[in-house]
């Protein structure tokens, strides 16, 4: 089974699940292989749930949880929500939103 | 009956998917730990070749040296680009 962070909520995904495609957001894709358990964070993409079973998870980056080092996080956060703060035109704010909803992402991986 | 299907504040700001899928991207390679951060930004770089067209006929191809991606405004017709060499990518060759 597993669990991808969709636009719309997080969603697992069995055998047999309706055929499926889901735009994902930045966040934590859980792979649970019997009892083992993998966390692997995506930077946004989307999961294809095929007839047959078969799901594709697309994304421009995948990386185990692991891989992320927290004191880059919480600086890129802070850094983030400072320029939210200060942007002027919309694609400022939208650039800083982007990098907002990324980097609280990160974190809830990192300390969930 | 219109359509009432909300849209993401990334493109009501005039940005595209693409551009914001990247930047997420670039996002995430920043705040890898080594020696996972060098190998990831190797995987950013984009190489572009860009054939100007006139009266249907290419001009010579110019190599455009590595670039960030969601800078580049496409204003010629016809560009080429490729992926940077990538075992997981398994290389995505475009052409337009």
């Amino acid at each position: 089974m597993i669990i991808v962070p969709a636009t719309t909520g997080q969603m697992g995904v069995l055998p047999g699940h309706v055929p499926t495609i889901a735009e994902l957001k930045p966040g934590v894709m859980t792979v649970h292989e019997g009892t083992d358990v993998s966390k692997y964070f995506v930077s946004s993409g989307f999961a294809f749930i095929h007839a047959n079973s078969v799901a594709d998870v697309i994304a421009v980056e995948a990386v185990p949880v692991d891989h992320l080092d927290s004191n880059l996080v919480q600086k890129g956060l802070a850094e983030f929500t400072q320029k939210l703060g200060s942007a002027s035109t919309d694609l400022e704010k939208a650039e800083a939103q982007i990098g907002v909803d990324v980097y609280s992402a990160m974190n809830s991986a990192l300390t969930g | 009956m219109a359509s009432t299907a909300a849209v993401p504040f990334w493109r009501s700001a005039g940005m595209t998917y693409i551009s914001y899928s990247n930047i997420c991207a670039n996002i995430v390679r920043n705040c890898l730990k080594e020696p996972h951060k060098s190998d990831a930004l190797a995987r950013e770089k984009v190489h572009f070749t860009v054939t100007k067209w006139s009266e249907g006929k290419p001009e010579k191809p110019s190599k455009i040296p590595a670039l960030n991606p969601h800078m580049i405004g496409f204003y010629v017709f016809h560009v080429m680009y490729s992926i940077a060499h990538s075992p997981r990518s398994g290389g995505c060759f475009l052409r337009r």
